[in-house]
């Protein structure tokens, strides 16, 4: 490597980290936007062009704010927490390919920072990371509804972790890929979207309740726990728990999109920019998926705890389980007994769970006359 | 190859030097006036009652990270065969069947032992078990009436 290659790799990195910073500053606008449109007000509007500036307002604002050491708390861990919550926002997004590359200076620019081999794991093992700053910011905090919140959305967090995983090996069982080039790379005849779609329903709600996003929101019940784990969180450290919670929401929509959607795959013309449509076309896809957050933000309640722990134990680890074998068996069986023998023994398959479900209702009916 | 690592090195020193430097910086240009009411731990403006430090919390919290433990590490026993799948062919599948149909074993228990109902209305096998153990007032009450 030489002067300009390592300048060029520099410019990549700022690039992406400052590019990040501008995506979570525009989700957050974008998200007040949309739900005020559904709640027919107007939203924010004075800072900028359409209130465009909102963020950056309320960053300058937190940043100037009294930042609140409490007396109760555990200094290290508390001080260490918001920056926990921080570090692997931004380290998860590294792997996501969010266009193809451009030449500058005749040397090749990959729009990606790093295209580890094992990209999806890393994915998860940064997700997974941030369930540390949750606990350890409500443990340090040293009051009840830290704590509390804490407690409960860690339980939350891994839990719907697993889920998550099972839709992602899913994935990977299709594509056979565990690099996010390789996955998007074997989408390029179908979206992984269309043969995957309970898997990718799987992964929204996961990436839901990953990111303490309504309706799984219940890390910050506001209405039963104050603030949740950031109950004494102020000014800027506050400040970074929120930017933590929304470049993780930016970095599970692009990573729906690399993995169900096709990532930066789309039509384009041919010859003018050929770097410029694929980027678009993730930021496009991006937003899209977005959008279905803020959706579900605005139509859904949040969910009652017991409600979204029996969810997450009894209905997303089973079904995904028997998807991820479904998966497995519709990529190999056809290599050993050919197609007309899947499609016999799925219809087979199919018969007997008809049987069954006729047969079991009248079991337990003779069952109950005898008792 | 790790040199593959070293822009995520970049990006986290990037992010490091964001967090810390925001941190400095608004340490010392943001207003610094405690009082011992600003310091108290919040509880809606009420004198807090008791602090959590030594608290104890439900049970259930550590059956759930136990049982995560057990269905992560399958999930991640599951990642090497998904990227295999087509090599390892049939073997792969009924070998990955049954590693699959031995935990789901172990789940269908947890689930028989209620070990997954948060909470409800009813109480848990577990619960149940304990309750009848112990002598319930209602049987004196029978005793007494017999």
């Amino acid at each position: 490597m030489d002067a300009l290659d390592w300048a060029l790799l520099v410019a990549r990195v700022v690039a992406v980290f400052a590019a990040l910073l501008v995506a979570v500053m525009l989700t957050i606008w974008f998200e007040r936007k949309v739900i005020a449109d559904f709640q027919t007000r107007t939203g924010p509007l004075r800072a900028g062009p359409r209130g465009i500036l909102i963020t950056l307002a309320d960053g300058i604002k937190l940043f100037f704010k009294e930042g609140i050491l409490p007396a109760m708390v555990d200094r290290p861990v508390y001080l260490i927490a918001p920056v926990i919550a921080m570090l692997p926002a931004f380290l998860a997004f590294a792997v996501v390919p969010f266009g193809t590359s451009v030449t500058l200076f005749g040397r090749e620019v990959p729009f990606q920072v790093a295209d580890l081999n094992v990209g999806i794991l890393w994915i998860l093992a940064m997700t997974s990371m941030g369930v540390y700053a949750v606990v350890l910011a409500g443990w340090a905090s040293g009051s009840n509804y830290p704590l509390l919140g804490a407690v409960r959305s860690s339980a939350q967090m891994i839990s719907y972790e697993v889920g998550m995983g099972l839709a992602i090996v899913a994935v990977l069982t299709y594509s056979g890929e565990l690099s996010m080039t390789g996955v998007i790379e074997a989408q390029s005849r179908v979206w992984n979207v269309i043969p995957q779609f309970p898997a990718f329903v799987v992964f929204l709600i996961g990436g839901l309740a990953e990111t303490n996003r309504p309706p799984f929101d219940l890390a910050e019940a506001e209405s039963e726990l104050v603030a949740g784990f950031h109950t004494e969180y102020s000014g800027i450290r506050f400040a970074m728990f929120f930017l933590g919670e929304y470049l993780n929401t930016v970095t599970v929509a692009a990573v729906a999109t690399t993995l169900f959607l096709g990532g930066w795959r789309g039509p384009w013309f041919d010859g003018f920019a050929p770097w410029l449509g694929p980027l678009l076309w993730f930021v496009v896809k991006v937003v899209a998926v977005l959008y279905v957050f803020v959706l579900i933000r605005a139509t859904l309640p949040r969910m009652r705890y017991d409600r979204l722990m029996n969810f997450g134990w009894k209905v997303l680890i089973p079904f995904g389980l028997v998807w991820v074998l479904l998966t497995g068996a519709v990529v190999v069986l056809p290599q050993e007994i050919g197609r007309r023998g899947v499609l016999l023994a799925g219809a087979a398959v199919l018969g007997l769970v008809l049987l069954a479900s006729f047969v079991a209702p009248l079991v337990q009916r003779r069952r109950e006359v005898a008792s | 190859m790790l040199s593959e690592y070293l822009p995520i090195a970049i990006l986290a020193a990037l992010a490091l030097l964001f967090a810390v430097g925001s941190l400095v910086a608004s340490g010392l240009l943001r207003p610094h006036r405690p009082t011992p009411v600003k310091l108290s731990a919040y509880e809606c403006g009420n004198d807090p009652v008791r602090l959590p430090r030594g608290e104890r919390f439900s049970i259930r919290f550590y059956v759930v990270a136990m049982l995560f433990i057990i269905f992560d590490i399958e999930t991640i026993f599951l990642f090497p065969w998904a990227v295999a799948a087509r090599e390892l062919a049939l073997f792969g599948l009924i070998e990955i069947a049954v590693f699959i149909a031995l935990v789901f074993v172990a789940y269908v228990y947890v689930w028989k032992k209620g070990g997954l109902d948060w909470a409800g209305g009813s109480l848990t096998p577990i619960e149940a078990e304990a309750a009848s153990e112990a002598p319930g007032p209602r049987e004196e009450v029978g005793i007494r009436a017999g």
